[in-house]
């Protein structure tokens, strides 16, 4: 934080900011281990926000400052008129070599990227576009360099909803990422309440759907959850750290009751709205809590 | 009772802060100062011709600072800060929060019953401290008053205090007090009326125990205009009343001329809630960032603005603030494309009484360089206006 404050004043060389993102780095990656992730992260720690790296292999300086949701935090409104062009070259989506396999690659969904953007397009005709010739580009990259679960990020279904003509577009959009895809491909949905989406959510071509559990209601994922179940079940927005028995009573229901083909813990959006300290002591409680569900699920 | 304004059409002014000078924050944080500091000094001691700003170059030499002697400093950065916006030739100053640390880690820190909890990203690499409520708040001492009176002897034009405002205070904080018992197997209809509950609670004991006695302490020194600054009202949407009842709790009855500070959001969610905030005399809001950088005054050139009419509309008929510089942006608006804005602001609100001029927000992401460019073609901008307008 300082190093980046530093170099915007002219103050910090660039070869200092590469330090210090390099020792933030190995600092989560060692984080990510003692907690005993199953997939690791880079933490997008150079990423300034969701849309930045796509932007920037694009060749497009994204300029409007627009907030986040219901956060305080902004980003920079992708800029997408006339013909999107194909990247070619998403080396920012692929993580660093240091960090250990398997790895998790984070990328805005298409749903999401679409309805972000400043675009002359038809939006459901961008969310196809931009999954073939963006979001699979960098997918791709990202399974090259090492990822295993691809995790597309959703929070503008979660918070604004979606119109029932979108769902097809999101379908076929989604369609271009999963096929022939040699890893895990995850759809989240957070910052809103996913219920009443369930149905539609379980039909699309992903391996696992996620959900905000502070936004959803456990009663409403059913009992028939022929997907993977990705499960916020810790509060990435609040800096009280969950009670561990509580969350492992979640996780137990969840495996007991919904029973997805796979249940992958989680925070229900990103840890990047939590100082580092109070994200560090959530990353630990959702490894404590994951493995002492898994010894009782297993028991 | 709330005090009107009385100002001249196409009033300019600042929103709030400024960048902090190196040889500032060096000196405060008792880092070395070296000689391109010393310069900086220098130069805009000189370019803006801060009286006697020779003491300052000798005070700086002479390192390590005592806490006094740090405090000192604090005040002439205040003063070239002031004497920066007075020689832009804006009608209306502050000292761009010289003195604070920044507008939500200064008010909480004065207070009772928050806790740091560290930094996060607001955007770009700019990170924001946050802290959480653990206990009762109270105003532990005003937190404004040492400045706006040194301030007072030492600015020519008049003054405008900007205060942080109590929705965003409890916003941009951690509630580890009201609400903290949150089990996710009971309903989540549950939970979520829970969580507003509890933020009402919150945010109204900020507005009363902090913000209000706050205010009462500002205006018993003699502040007359005290701008309370909003940037998180419109962050949850279902929430504008609340924001609005916290601003009518931190003000009513008060003996001054309040106005608010909006900026990055989408402002139609305002309405309808803030057609009850008749004590807020003037709304100073951020639209530069969404309009386009073309000239012309017609509502398809000036694509940012189109909002405005709702503020013309509403019943008590306060002032826009009316945003023309992206503070975010190292783009220097041309003075022209300052006038056009302004025109078209005129034109939707029939009387130039009720537009002021101002920046999207405070200029603390730009150099001083480019901030008084952009404040300097400002008033220029104005004053284009102003001939194209008669005034």
């Amino acid at each position: 934080m300082a190093a980046t404050r530093g170099i915007d004043r002219g103050r910090v060389t660039a070869d200092a900011v590469d330090r210090a993102f390099s020792d933030d780095q190995a600092a989560f990656v060692r984080l990510q281990g003692k907690a005993g992730m199953d997939f690791f992260s880079d933490g997008l720690l150079k990423w300034q926000d969701i849309f930045r790296p796509l932007m920037g292999a694009l060749g497009v300086k994204p300029h409007t400052l627009i907030r986040w949701f219901d956060t305080n935090t902004f980003f920079r409104e992708p800029e997408l008129v006339g013909k999107v062009p194909t990247v070619t070259n998403p080396d920012g989506v692929v993580a660093a070599a240091s960090v250990p396999r398997p790895r998790v690659a984070t990328l805005p969904s298409p749903y999401m990227f679409s309805r972000a953007a400043h675009t002359d397009h038809d939006r459901n005709r961008l969310m196809v576009d931009l999954a073939h010739r963006v979001l699979r580009p960098a997918i791709d990259a990202a399974v090259a360099g090492g990822a295993e679960l691809i995790h597309l990020e959703d929070p503008w279904l979660g918070y604004f909803g979606i119109k029932p003509e979108d769902w097809a577009p999101l379908g076929e959009a989604l369609g271009i990422l999963h096929r022939d895809l040699k890893a895990t491909l995850a759809f989240h949905v957070y910052f809103g309440d996913a219920g009443p989406h369930i149905a539609q959510l379980l039909s699309l071509p992903v391996d696992a759907i996620g959900v905000d559990l502070t936004e959803t209601d456990v009663a409403e994922l059913g009992s028939s959850w022929d997907k993977g179940l990705v499960a916020g079940i810790i509060d990435g927005r609040t800096s009280i750290v969950e009670s561990l028995d509580n969350t492992v009573e979640v996780a137990r229901h969840l495996a007991d009751t919904v029973r997805p083909r796979n249940l992958y813990l989680t925070s229900n959006c990103e840890l990047g709205y939590l100082p580092t300290v109070v994200a560090e002591r959530k990353v630990l409680r959702l490894g404590e809590a994951a493995r002492k569900a898994r010894e009782l699920v297993s028991v | 009772m709330t005090v009107e304004l009385d100002h001249k059409p196409l009033l300019t002014h600042e929103v709030g802060s400024l960048d902090k000078p190196g040889w500032r924050v060096k000196a405060y944080a008792s880092k070395p100062l070296d000689d391109k500091d010393l310069e900086e000094a220098r130069a805009w001691g000189e370019r803006l011709t801060v009286p006697d700003y020779q003491k300052l170059l000798d005070l700086l030499r002479h390192a390590p600072f005592s806490k006094e002697q740090k405090a000192e400093i604090q005040r002439w950065s205040s003063l070239y800060a002031l004497r920066l916006e007075e020689s832009a030739g804006l009608d209306v100053v502050y000292d761009g929060e010289q003195q604070r640390t920044e507008m939500y880690d200064w008010a909480v820190n004065h207070t009772n019953g928050f806790e740091r909890r560290g930094s996060v990203r607001a955007f770009d690499n700019k990170y924001y401290s946050k802290a959480a409520v653990i206990g009762p708040i109270s105003l532990r001492e005003p937190f404004h008053n040492a400045e706006f009176s040194y301030l007072v002897s030492v600015a020519d034009a008049e003054l405008k205090v900007p205060v942080t405002g109590a929705y965003t205070i409890a916003d941009w904080s951690f509630d580890e007090r009201y609400d903290v018992d949150t089990d996710l197997r009971e309903p989540a209809v549950d939970r979520r009326r829970a969580r507003h509950a509890a933020r009402r609670d919150f945010v109204l004991e900020v507005s009363r125990n902090l913000i209000r006695p706050n205010l009462q302490a500002l205006i018993g020194v003699g502040a007359r205009w005290i701008q309370v600054d909003e940037p998180g009202a419109s962050t949850e949407a279902d929430e504008l009343d609340l924001f609005v009842d916290s601003f009518n709790a931190s003000v009513e009855g008060l003996d001054a001329t309040f106005s608010t500070h909006l900026c990055f959001s989408d402002y139609n969610l305002f309405f309808p809630a803030i057609e009850r905030m008749s004590q807020c005399r003037q709304y100073a809001v951020g639209f530069a960032n969404y309009d386009s950088r073309e000239l012309g005054t017609s509502e398809k050139a000036r694509p940012g603005y189109q909002v405005i009419k709702k503020f013309a509309d509403l019943p008590y008929k306060p002032a826009l603030g009316l945003g023309v510089l992206d503070i975010h942006s190292d783009f220097i608006e041309s003075p022209e494309l300052v006038r056009d804005r302004v025109l078209y602001a005129v034109k939707v609100f029939g009387d130039p009484k009720r537009i002021h001029v101002t920046p999207d927000c405070g200029l603390r992401t730009r150099s001083w360089t480019v901030a008084y460019e952009k404040l300097k073609n400002m008033t220029a901008g104005v004053e284009l206006a102003r001939k194209e307008l008669g005034l």
